[in-house]
């Protein structure tokens, strides 16, 4: 069994490409990103030596969160890729194999279809997160090396300014937690594309988009209210899932930012493990995704297309 | 002789339509059976339930497996090629055999590779890259590699050239068929399996129409070439079926003494595809 599973894992890095090569690119284009930047930047001349003056007089719990927030830009940009290609993963998944007819010679091996359903949505809920989480670590590293060339070229200390300052494990383990949560909390919109690649026998991005704009209109329509875009926002949106000490948004405000300023700034102090775990809302997203993809399940062990 | 397929009274519905009607039979070990029957008469239908892709009422088991309940355990000792076309094209040579050998407890790599070495499959390439008849190759030879009891064959050489047909049966014949493997084979050109088959099975509408030994036929089934009065003689005999090749009658007979049928024309045993022809117009006669 999981022997079978780690193969079919394999599998799907060896299919879908675009698991790795997605977030490869989104590390090449911040790091170009970044050279761009400073070849600008340095075309300001004094206002560099000016601004490098002033963020190495700045206090350090100033610094700190500056640099966070950097590193938090860098990671919400590999997070909307991440996001962007479990969509398009999962509703291509179950729906390749048959659009080219290789769900034949898959099935001709001693695998369950229970298997092959659960591998792709281990894939979707481990497997791409987890890679996207090592783009986020060396992107990290690259920007943050590349930034360092570039201080030291214009005469800065990068070893004060940076890696003196930047809280960088405690902020990866914050961004891994909070990306092995995110999946689990939006599983039931995965579960539905799994579902919806099982069984369309068309266009999977209109079969699983299309019926949900509809309701959401039919809803506005009949009963003016938006309820079910609010429960799909509240599954997609990180901030709104329950693993945050009170509302993480207060952390990068300006009015609260001196509280927090004040002692050394930990991202992973301000989740809560505990009570995303025992959030009832995890656990019923977890049932409706369970039921989704047991249907894609049955959908694949019983439907005779050809 | 042990019986490794085993069907009683089968049945599989699509809506209104009866693609299999209450169908009885049983394959023995060591058969090379050809499962022939018109477009639509059911073959996939009957495959697809022994390779417990598809459920059906009545009682079948395969290998002493109900198929559609324990598949997994099934596909460990039996294979199939579906039609050519369908090994993933995304994948590598390499890829695949990587995967067999990870998932499949009966399949030995060193065979595949040792079968692939006397191809022109290289093991960097992509499915996608190969021709139809490399990939029909790549397939065998994993198939072969794979030590199973039973191998079904659905339209295997379906759209590959002559040489690449001929090539596939040889090798089936020659590298794998070993007397205790058997085979279950469908295919439209009759005519390149017919040395091949031990048994025979024509299928239509869903129904059984023969299942005997290729040995039986020459016993069983006659064809006479005929014309003019010997013709209307033979016709009194009762002929299953009856075409006309240039001038000439052809009647298939069934189950008739070959002595009856002396002065009347040239006797000989029906080849499989007119045994076919005949025995399918005959019945719709």
């Amino acid at each position: 069994m999981i022997a079978n599973q780690l193969a079919l894992l394999r599998r799907e890095l060896w299919e879908h490409g675009s698991i790795w090569v997605t977030p490869a690119a989104v590390v090449f284009v911040l790091a170009l990103g970044a050279i761009a930047s400073f070849i600008a930047a340095s075309g300001f001349g004094g206002a560099v030596d000016i601004a490098i003056i002033g963020a190495s007089n700045v206090g350090d719990a100033e610094r700190r969160a500056a640099l966070m927030v950097a590193l938090l830009l860098n990671t919400s940009v590999l997070l909307i890729a991440m996001w962007i290609l479990t969509v398009f993963y999962s509703l291509d998944s179950l729906y390749a194999e048959r659009k080219d007819k290789s769900i034949l010679f898959w099935r001709s091996l001693p695998i369950t279809d229970t298997e092959v359903v659960l591998s792709k949505l281990l894939t979707a809920v481990v497997l791409i997160p987890l890679v996207t989480f090592v783009a986020v670590v060396v992107s990290t590293l690259i920007n943050l090396l590349l930034t360092s060339i570039w201080i030291g070229f214009e005469g800065g200390s990068a070893s004060h300014l940076i890696w003196g300052s930047v809280p960088l494990f405690d902020t990866w383990a914050a961004i891994l937690v909070v990306m092995i949560a995110a999946p689990l909390w939006a599983s039931p919109m995965i579960g539905w594309f799994l579902f919806v690649s099982a069984w369309t026998k068309r266009s999977p991005l209109l079969m699983a988009f299309l019926p949900i704009i509809v309701l959401a209109l039919l809803e506005y329509v009949v009963f003016r209210s938006h309820l079910l875009f609010a429960a799909i926002g509240s599954r997609t949106q990180l901030i709104n899932m329950p693993i945050f000490h009170g509302d993480p948004s207060v952390l990068f405000d300006n009015h609260n930012f001196q509280a927090h300023a004040q002692g050394p700034l930990s991202l992973l102090t301000q989740l809560d493990v505990g009570r995303f775990v025992t959030s009832p809302g995890l656990w019923a997203g977890l049932t409706v995704c369970g039921l989704l993809v047991t249907a894609a399940i049955y959908v694949r062990r019983y439907r005779d297309d050809s | 002789m042990t019986s490794l397929v085993t069907a009683r009274g089968i049945s599989k519905n699509f809506g209104a339509v009866r693609a299999i009607d209450n169908v009885s039979f049983e394959i023995e070990k060591g058969k090379i059976m050809g499962l022939i029957g018109p477009n639509g008469a059911g073959k996939t239908t009957l495959l697809k339930a022994v390779l417990g892709l598809t459920d059906c009422e009545g009682q079948l088991s395969v290998l002493g497996l109900d198929p559609f309940r324990q598949r997994k355990e099934l596909m460990e000792k039996i294979c199939f090629i579906a039609d050519v076309a369908v090994l993933p094209r995304w994948i590598k040579v390499s890829q695949l055999l990587d995967f067999m050998a990870a998932t499949h407890p009966n399949f030995s790599r060193t065979r595949t590779d040792e079968l692939l070495s006397h191809t022109k499959v290289r093991p960097n390439a992509k499915v996608r890259e190969l021709s139809k008849g490399m990939v029909t190759q790549l397939h065998l030879s994993i198939i072969m590699a794979v030590d199973a009891k039973l191998l079904v064959l659905d339209e295997p050489t379906l759209g590959l050239d002559i040489i690449f047909r001929k090539e596939f049966y040889g090798n089936l014949l020659n590298d794998y068929f070993d007397g205790e493997k058997t085979i279950l084979i469908t295919t439209h050109q009759v005519e390149e399996i017919e040395n091949l088959l031990t048994d025979i099975m024509f299928i239509n509408d869903g129904r059984i129409l023969l299942h005997a030994s290729m040995e039986s036929i020459p016993d069983s089934f006659v064809e006479l070439i005929t014309s003019g009065e010997a013709a209307e003689a033979a016709r009194r005999l009762g002929p299953i079926h009856e075409r006309d090749v240039f001038g000439q009658k052809v009647m298939t007979f069934k189950g008739i003494d070959r002595d009856q049928l002396d002065g009347l024309g040239e006797a000989h045993t029906p080849s499989v595809a007119d045994l076919f022809v005949a025995m399918i117009k005959g019945v719709a006669a």
